[in-house]
């Protein structure tokens, strides 16, 4: 793949500066007119022998290389599976392990270096689009389909991923971090989102207040009666990389911003603000959301 | 193969000839990989079967670009003149037209062998 | 008959007349010309406008995202405008200035006094101001279409698209109709009114793009209507073609929207390359080497443009094979593009130069479009793409193909025919200073947006994030956008105030050698008499060509009848066969635009009363120009034209241009037709049983409908046959029966769906069936109207067994009704049960 880009972007540049030369010296700087015969023959070799024979390489590359780099014949041998939906601006994640188990998780990707993964993409309202530039190619998230993708991080790192299918208003927020993990970190961090967060447990006004403010009716935490599916799970979101769709870095700073003026920050977003809620409150919640590491 | 068109036979629409059974062979092979992959049991054959139905389609159609370009080389007078073929007459006007015919097969023939190429390389219906 | 045009001839009386048929109407009256150089120019001016308009939203994407976090724009601002931007650029500049420039141009290019239809061709510049003011203005209110020019369901087809999309849908859908006006009228007027002697070897290359251009409009434009029909029915009336919870499919607007929207890329290419094909042998110095191969690149882009729709599908999902077709022929449209751009080379080579300021954009332009594409190219194959698509490279990618094949072209093409339209040069100084400035400024705003692209920022965002590399680029890019806006500006300033400052030049100021160059630019009569064309380049091989021309020494010299005339020639030598008597000046054209304008603007805000009225009325306004207008019976069999030629002025049948125009239009909807049925088939294809469980409208309701409507077809066919043979009572009762027969085909249509119950809001498959059944109807309601025209026409002794010409059309259009026919009750009767 990066040979053929290179091989193209060089090509592509000779190819431009030959034509843009042979243009000059054709219309500028030659000192006498060539025959009729010579100029036709020209249009045969350089506008059709050469063209012809370069993109036919291309092509037959090109075909060559398209079904090894998806190797879905080999989509068995995926280990992990991890299963993307896309919403409105939000990113629902569930990891499925070889062994039947599923963690639920959203609006981050983690997946493990040096092994192929499998993500099966589809949408709950819009065309998305899931894009890890770093890693591979996009595919799209349609509605009433599941679309198929495999990527292998071959770096630990942490990547910048995005829709890249305009979805309505706040489509340029819709973003998400994607985090290759040593393979025992990796297994190790989705055992532990395999359970309910410690911080589920701990003593404090936010649980209260997030329940009180049905907030579980669209969000998801794990091992409290909250159990929403329409909004992102937030099970673990104390430990996520960013919130509000890789918008904004997490501190508990920026949870109760987001609490009080979600509306405004991402327009077109379906969660209401609460800028109704006393300062307090609205501390007490992001402290509990943000302990549940 | 002289006979198969009457040389007076004289229109514009035989200029289209190769291009059209490039769009042709181009609307089988899709419509015929789309319906095999979309509804598995409709056709209910093995993808190796579509690739060489999708060989034989092409041999096909360049058989005919072939038929083509030799009534276009007629035409074309079997080259006996060169181009440009501006003078106001009847003859330079039909040389045209058969070098232009001529050209077209060319290009459609190319354009048809790409369009089969992929048979070559997909083994399945991969997403 | 002599040779020589009779001595005796009264020459000035002759001019004088000629001059007063030709006159256009003074006062606010001059707004109802028809004359091809006012409506050219009314036509190019608006899309000019509508281009600055689309480049003012331009610079204002640019200053939204020319630093990151940027909140000049709200995001629902930024949405409407990019999407704006886009569809204003690509339906109301980018095709409408080929048609401004094509009805500008062809006529006296082949050597036409007007196009066959001029009225057509006004109705047309009429839907498309109304059209296009409707969309543009839409902004102001904050009612944009918000959702990317493209239009992708669901999120176009949700409540969150607003009345933007329905603005979208309905105010293009009025353009496209415009369009495909201009095709019919393009087609005929190239194939049937050159000039005589002009055979197609002599053909100047820009009519050669342009015949296969609106080749293209039939079969490109069609599919995108019937996806707009789909798409509207959808957000009107909620019927599920794009809804997947009930059967439908989001990707069936993206197959219908790409097949139009590829081609549509060419179609803006095409005649922006054929203006460098007649600027270049120009300042050359000498014909075009290569002429056939340039012919060979237009038909063989024209063809292939066709096959690349998926390319802009690649990460939709499809299967492998799919796309690897796609990119196939996405490489091979690479060759005869190739082609063009070596022709021009080796026609420069073998010339000796002149670089003038056309010249000089010509060559910027073809600088800038290899590069476009040459990354054309890397996007065509799938693994590239991939990783490309949807991200600021495409972008790029767009614009260096958009602005290098299409507006340098075009600038090109307004400083070199400039002096068609006033005798006077643009002036060379602003010239050189605006090519240099748009040059530079759009490298420097494009170029790094490939690199932007690679970085992963994706297009289509009103924001991004700081420090992720992508600041410094796009603010390159903001600062490269001002600098080619100011060059913009500067052949504005150049355009408005030239006329203040230049003199009047001579006639032929680049001693081009093609016929539109024989330079009387006050003069609306198009040619002072209409000579035999004997070369490519008549001005340059012919002697005195123009003085004769002028001096009236040619064919049709004169209007002594005081019509506007001009000549129908054969389509391979142009021989000349009939004198064509076209329209003229009329209110008919803006009013026939106007109502039907407010048909779509009311169904926008579904004023379904005031639709219904306006539908009314123009279908009256068409019936009242077409029974004044049209198949006039002659005072006289034959006209002298002149150096002993005399031409009947009279012709039905396949000699007609009408009949022409009836078979290119209904080629038009026969796609249109074609389209949906592929819809139907389409959710046959993605789903187990589409039926969804439904049953279908039954077998004999369709069978009835077919068997009326071949009934119809029959009994109309029998009426042109039996009228011919001079009996003229028993094709009127013929006529009668067939409108009586196609009414109740109607009937018996619509009964399939509505006597099993169908509810088109519940599944897919009721939907598509009702769609087709009232396609079908509706078509052959359209049918009762033309029989019963035909029977009026009869009556009034409009119409009689040797001037036939209504009932040859008609008979045309029931042929392409019987296949419809065919099709539709064959498919939703017959198919479900052959399952």
């Amino acid at each position: 793949m990066a040979t053929l880009f290179w091989a193209m972007t060089i090509g592509g540049a000779v190819v431009w500066s030959g034509v843009v030369a042979l243009s000059l010296y054709a219309s500028r700087w030659k000192r006498r007119t060539v025959s009729e015969k010579a100029a036709a023959r020209l249009i045969v070799w350089a506008g059709v022998v050469f063209p012809v024979s370069v993109l036919a390489a291309l092509l037959g590359y090109a075909l060559w290389l398209m079904p090894s780099l998806r190797p879905f014949a080999a989509a068995e041998q995926a280990r992990l599976r991890i299963e993307v939906t896309g919403a409105q601006f939000w990113w629902h994640v569930v990891y499925h392990r070889p062994d039947g188990t599923r963690v639920i998780s959203a609006n981050e990707v983690r997946l493990p270096v040096g092994e192929r993964v499998e993500f099966s993409l589809a949408s709950s309202d819009m065309i998305h689009s899931f894009w890890i530039p770093a890693l591979g190619g996009k595919m799209d998230l349609v509605p009433g389909r599941v679309n198929r993708l495999s990527l292998r991080a071959t770096r630990p790192g942490t990547y910048r991923g995005q829709c890249a299918e305009f979805c309505g208003t706040s489509h340029a927020l819709m973003a998400f971090p994607a985090i290759a993990m040593e393979p025992a970190d990796f297994e190790a961090w989705l055992d532990a989102r395999g359970r309910p967060s410690a911080g589920v447990g701990v003593a404090s006004n936010g649980r209260g207040l997030f329940l009180r403010e049905k907030c579980g009716g669209c969000h998801r935490v794990d091992g409290t009666q909250a159990q929403g599916t329409s909004g992102p799970d937030l099970s673990h979101v104390g430990s996520r990389l960013t919130i509000g769709a890789g918008l904004m870095e997490n501190d508990a700073d920026a949870l109760e911003r987001f609490i009080a003026h979600s509306a405004s920050i991402k327009g077109g977003s379906l969660m209401p603000a609460y800028p109704g809620l006393s300062a307090e409150d609205l501390a007490e919640i992001s402290t509990w959301l943000k302990g549940l590491q | 193969m002289r006979h198969l068109l009457p040389k007076e036979v004289e229109t514009l629409w035989t200029l289209f000839t190769a291009p059209v059974v490039w769009a042709l062979h181009f609307l089988i092979c899709y419509v015929g990989a789309a319906v095999f992959c979309e509804k598995p049991g409709f056709l209910g054959m093995d993808f190796d079967n579509l690739r060489i139905a999708i060989g034989l389609v092409t041999v096909l159609a360049l058989a005919v670009i072939v038929m083509s370009a030799m009534l276009a080389w007629r035409q074309w007078g079997f080259g006996t003149d060169d181009p440009p073929h501006d003078d106001p007459t009847r003859r330079d006007r039909l040389l045209f037209q058969g070098y232009a015919t001529l050209l077209l097969s060319g290009l459609s023939f190319v354009a048809i062998v790409f369009t089969a190429l992929p048979a070559l390389f997909v083994t399945g219906c991969l997403r | 008959m002599s040779d020589r045009p009779k001595p005796d001839r009264d020459k000035a009386a002759e001019e004088a007349r000629l001059r007063a048929v030709w006159a256009n109407p003074g006062g606010w009256r001059y707004w109802t010309s028809v004359n091809n150089m006012q409506v050219g120019l009314w036509y190019g001016s608006a899309a000019f406008a509508f281009m600055l308009f689309a480049g003012l939203l331009g610079l204002l994407i640019r200053a939204q995202l020319a630093v990151p976090e940027n909140d000049l724009l709200s995001a629902e601002t930024y949405n409407q405008v990019y999407t704006l931007h886009g569809t204003v650029m690509m339906f109301l500049f980018a095709v409408p200035i080929f048609e401004a420039v094509a009805i500008f141009l062809l006529p006296p290019m082949l050597g036409a006094r007007d196009l066959p239809f001029p009225r057509l061709g006004a109705f047309g510049f009429w839907s498309f101001l109304i059209g296009g003011t409707f969309v543009c203005g839409s902004i102001f209110f904050g009612a944009a279409p918000n959702a990317g020019w493209f239009m992708y369901p669901p999120l176009a087809t949700s409540e969150q698209a607003g009345i933007g999309a329905d603005i979208w849908l309905l105010g293009l859908s009025f353009i496209e109709v415009a369009s495909l006006a201009a095709a019919v009228e393009l087609i005929v007027g190239i194939m049937k009114c050159r000039a005589p002697g002009m055979r197609v070897n002599l053909m100047p290359l820009f009519a050669w793009y342009l015949l296969i251009v609106a080749g293209m409009i039939l079969f490109a434009f069609p599919p995108l209507i019937a996806g707009d029909l789909l798409f509207e029915m959808q957000r009107m009336f909620d019927w599920p073609f794009f809804d997947p919870q009930r059967g439908g499919d989001p990707l069936l607007w993206q197959h219908l929207f790409w097949i139009f929207g590829h081609p549509e890329v060419y179609i803006i290419f095409l005649p922006a390359i054929a203006l460098l094909a007649m600027i270049i042998p120009t300042f050359a110095g000498r014909p075009i080497v290569g002429y056939s191969w340039i012919v060979l690149a237009a038909v063989g882009t024209g063809f292939l443009s066709f096959g690349l729709w998926v390319h802009h599908m690649f990460a939709t999902g499809l299967p492998q094979i799919s796309l690897a077709f796609f990119s196939a022929a996405s490489g091979a449209v690479a060759i005869p593009t190739g082609v063009q751009i070596f022709v021009f080379i080796a026609t420069m080579l073998a010339g000796r130069v002149i670089f003038s300021t056309p010249m000089l954009f010509a060559m910027g332009g073809l600088a800038i479009f290899v590069m476009g594409g040459l990354t054309g190219v890397m996007v065509a194959l799938v693994p590239f793409d991939w990783q490309a698509h949807d991200s600021y490279f495409v972008v790029a990618h767009l614009h260096y193909v958009l602005i290098g094949g299409m507006l340098f072209p075009v600038f090109a093409g307004l400083y070199y025919y400039y002096p068609l339209i006033d005798g006077k040069k643009m002036s060379d100084r602003v010239g050189r200073l605006a090519f240099w400035f748009m040059f530079a400024g759009f490298n420097i705003t494009f170029f790094p947006m490939h690199l932007t692209g690679l970085r992963g920022m994706p297009r289509r965002v009103y924001t991004y994030p700081a420090d992720i590399g992508w600041d410094w680029l796009n603010l390159i890019s903001t600062m490269g956008a001002v600098v080619l806006g100011i060059g913009m500006f500067a052949v504005v300033v150049d355009v408005t105030l030239h006329r203040r400052r230049h003199p009047r030049g001579k006639p032929n100021p680049w001693n081009a050698g093609t016929l539109e160059w024989i330079g009387q630019p006050e003069e609306l009569w198009g040619m002072r008499s209409i000579p035999r064309i004997e070369s490519r380049y008549p001005l340059w091989d012919q002697k005195d060509l123009a003085k004769s021309i002028h001096a009236g020494e040619w064919y049709l010299p004169h209007a002594e009848e005081g019509y506007r005339e001009t000549l129908v020639t054969s389509v391979l030598d142009a021989e000349p066969e009939q004198v064509l008597r076209v329209g003229g000046t009329s209110y008919l054209t803006i009013a026939s635009a106007a109502t039907l304008g407010t048909v779509f603007v009311a169904l926008t805000f579904k004023w379904w009363i005031v639709a219904l009225i306006a539908g009314v009325a123009f279908v009256a306004a068409v019936i009242w120009w077409l029974w004044t207008g049209t198949g006039a019976i002659p005072e006289k069999e034959e006209k002298d034209i002149g150096r002993g030629v005399s031409l009947p002025l009279y012709t039905s049948g396949v000699k007609s241009a009408g009949w022409w125009a009836m078979f290119i239009t209904m080629t038009g909807d026969g796609t249109a037709f074609a389209s949906l049925v592929f819809g139907y088939f389409f959710f046959w294809t993605i789903h187990d049983d589409f039926t969804g469980g439904v049953a279908g409208p039954g077998v004999f309701w369709p069978m009835a409908a077919l068997a009326l409507f071949a009934a119809a077809w029959a009994a109309t066919l029998g009426a042109r046959e039996v009228n011919r043979r001079g009996g003229v009572t028993a094709a009127r009762v013929l006529l009668v029966a067939g409108a009586l027969l196609s009414i109740a085909g109607c009937a018996a249509a619509l009964a399939g769906p509505w006597t099993t119950g169908l509810d088109p809001t519940a599944h897919v498959y009721p939907a598509i069936v009702w769609i087709l059944a009232i396609w079908a109807a509706v078509h052959g309601a359209v049918g009762v109207l033309m029989q019963l025209y035909c029977l009026a026409r009869s009556l009034a002794g409009r119409l009689t067994p040797r001037y036939d010409m209504e009932l040859h059309n008609v008979a045309l259009y029931w042929h392409f009704m019987l296949v419809t026919a065919v099709v539709t009750f064959g498919v939703i009767g017959l198919f479900p049960e052959a399952l």
